[in-house]
């Protein structure tokens, strides 16, 4: 070992007197390693390429018939209008995240802040398994219970129920969790003051936890709006913005996999890809603002320990 | 804190306290006006019940499917394989064998690629380079699955069709189910396009949460591997892998989950046939690409709805004690990065 005397003394990389040794199995066992070092990282291009192959190709496509108009123009005549699922998709994940964060913040509250551990495990197990939910079973979820049972049809206010729980699980999850982890020393300061449930909740912990809970609502719209099957199954195609909430609207989702099918060359193809363009720039900067907010949020909780 | 009065005195023949200060004979704290009582237990009522969303949407789940189905009347034949809306015979075994063959070979590809990302992140690649990379490959969970279907169909589809299954039928046609017509593959839809998609799609889940599982090995424990001899490797396969291995059981049961319910890109790239596969290239159908691709249809005729809903109750079935299972294995998965799974 070098000792404190050998001031100039340079180590060897490492394992390098271990390949100079005689021991082949020590060899073999130090170059496989070095091996697995250089193979593995390699691995990273497996999930690196589509990515940046697929944000590449639809940037492609679409630009190419991307323009200001195609966007702006609501008329239904025109079939090459990307703008009416535009608006269509922003007023449903509207109405969804609205009705998605009544329910996701007061339950996350409740569960985080005022329900015995037994029961708050219990709800924190049902939002997994409802997150673990297959889309399509939400889809037929919303179709018999929205649809046919509460009867009201193939529209907007179904389409909208339908995603909001689908959405439920994500903004729950993070709200439970934006609140738990308000450090414990806070909450006993708070409480040694005397102040109430409720003061402590909205004077101290919500100020903390706030941005977390907004980290939670842009997360939900990402996966909600990327997401074709609750909407298709409940909501009906439609040509014109809707007016009101029992109308049928289109969606972006929806219009891609209306067109996909449609051969190279037509109108139909370019306004899939267009959707697939706007879809991914809505989601990649939503993703984008999370993964920001959530590292604030992190570094935020963490400062409140010192 | 009985002794908090009388100073940090903790040795054991102190002093007991005076009696002045003893808690029984502490005046007690007057009770709560009535009101406030009633509002803390209105408050409690409110809060139970806003928390019990997610438990009443899953029973709601639960209970919509189960009274839209007709056990009664479609009994065994649900497990045979013929669907035909006109003899109304609904049997979904081609399905259940559909999901299985494209979500296991998706999954043991995505948990070797995963285990193999996750290995050199912790392992092998400096922090700064993984701290730009790692979120890049989280980003995979991120795209929408319509655009996954999207460029499985119109670009992987051609390449499936007309260069990667016609090689692989020239040289490995040798191996029984490798060999098939052109007509089978030239579409190029079929089984392999949709294992190459679900593995795309499951491996931010399989990547993130081995990734989880290998960085929560205690330190010590790694470094007494090194410590004592054995190579990067050698720790990382002993010592990491085998502490861990809660954490990567969690990873395989989530991310078969992940792709056995996907629906959309499998019904763009499976090809929706209604036959068992008879070759690695055959098209076939999923539970989930079935029910999805058939509600419309289903108002029609008389049962097909019922059959559809039994279906999703399956699939939920399934999906459910995949999940519960993956859950079980890790205590820590109600945790920030994995909130959005």
């Amino acid at each position: 070992m070098v000792t404190a005397t050998e001031g100039s003394y340079v180590p060897p990389p490492p394992g390098a007197e271990l390949l100079r040794a005689t021991s082949l199995s020590l060899r073999w066992r130090v170059s496989f390693d070095r091996a697995i070092g250089y193979l593995l990282p390699l691995l990273y291009l497996v999930a690196l390429l589509p990515i940046a192959w697929i944000v590449y190709w639809v940037s492609v496509h679409a630009l190419v018939t991307l323009n200001w108009s195609a966007l702006t123009d609501t008329s239904p005549l025109d079939t090459h209008s990307l703008a009416v699922p535009i608006i269509s998709t922003f007023y449903v994940m509207l109405l969804a995240t609205v009705i998605a964060v009544v329910f996701g913040l007061f339950g996350g509250i409740a569960t985080a802040e005022f329900l015995s551990e037994r029961v708050a495990g219990w709800v924190r197990t049902s939002a997994n398994l409802l997150a673990g939910t297959p889309s399509v079973v939400v889809g037929y979820f919303g179709y018999f219970a929205f649809v046919l049972y509460f009867g009201w049809g193939l529209n907007v206010i179904s389409g909208s129920f339908t995603l909001a729980f689908f959405m439920l699980p994500y903004l729950f999850r993070t709200v439970d969790l934006a609140y738990t982890s308000v450090p414990r020393s806070i909450r006993e300061a708070a409480y040694g003051q005397g102040s109430r449930p409720f003061q402590y909740l909205l004077r101290i912990a919500t100020p903390i936890a706030f941005p977390q809970v907004l980290n939670g609502v842009f997360l939900a719209m990402a996966i909600g709006v990327g997401e074709t099957a609750p909407l298709w199954l409940t909501l009906e195609q439609s040509a014109l913005v809707p007016t009101g909430l029992f109308q049928p609207a289109s969606f972006l989702t929806g219009q891609i996999f209306e067109d996909y099918t449609s051969g190279p060359g037509t109108p139909g193809i370019a306004l899939a890809f267009e959707a697939a363009f706007i879809l991914l720039v809505v989601v990649i900067s939503l993703n984008i603002i999370v993964r920001i907010i959530s590292a604030r949020f992190r570094k935020r909780v963490e400062g409140l320990f010192q | 804190m009985a002794d908090a009065p009388t100073g940090t005195d903790s040795s054991p023949d102190r002093q007991p306290l005076p009696p002045t200060l003893s808690p029984a004979t502490e005046p007690r704290e007057p009770r709560a006006p009535a009101g406030r009582r009633a509002k803390k237990h209105l408050s409690t009522a409110v809060a139970l019940v806003a928390a019990l969303v997610p438990t009443a949407v899953v029973i709601g789940v639960v209970v919509s499917l189960v009274s839209a189905s007709d056990f009664h009347n479609l009994g065994w034949a649900f497990f045979g394989s013929k669907w035909n809306s006109n003899t109304q015979t609904y049997g979904v075994a081609i399905f259940v064998v559909g999901s299985f063959l494209t979500a296991i070979p998706a999954l043991v590809l995505s948990m070797l690629i995963g285990l193999g990302i996750a290995i050199a992140s912790t392992s092998y690649l400096p922090r700064w380079i993984t701290r730009i990379i790692d979120p890049c490959v989280d980003f995979l969970a991120g795209i929408p699955s319509i655009i996954y279907g999207l460029w499985g169909y119109l670009l992987l589809a051609p390449i499936f069709g007309t260069l990667i299954s016609p090689w692989v039928v020239n040289h490995l046609g040798f191996i029984p189910g490798f060999s098939a017509p052109s007509y089978v593959y030239v579409g190029g839809v079929g089984l392999p396009l949709s294992i190459v998609v679900l593995t795309l799609m499951s491996l931010p889940i399989t990547t993130l949460l081995i990734r989880d599982a290998l960085r929560s090995v205690p330190r010590d424990l790694v470094e007494s591997g090194l410590a004592l001899g054995a190579t990067r490797w050698e720790t990382v396969r002993r010592i990491s892998m085998r502490h861990g291995s809660r954490g990567i059981w969690s990873a395989a049961f989530l991310g078969f989950g992940r792709a056995f319910g996907e629906t959309v890109a499998v019904a763009m790239v499976l090809g929706a046939a209604t036959a068992y596969p008879t070759t690695v290239f055959s098209q076939t159908d999923t539970m989930a690409a079935f029910m999805f691709d058939n509600l419309d249809g289903a108002l029609a005729t008389p049962g097909e709805l019922q059959a559809l809903a039994e279906l999703a109750i399956l699939l939920l079935a399934i999906t459910l004690v995949v999940n519960v299972v993956g859950r079980r294995f890790v205590s820590a998965l109600y945790t920030q990065e994995v909130a959005g799974l």
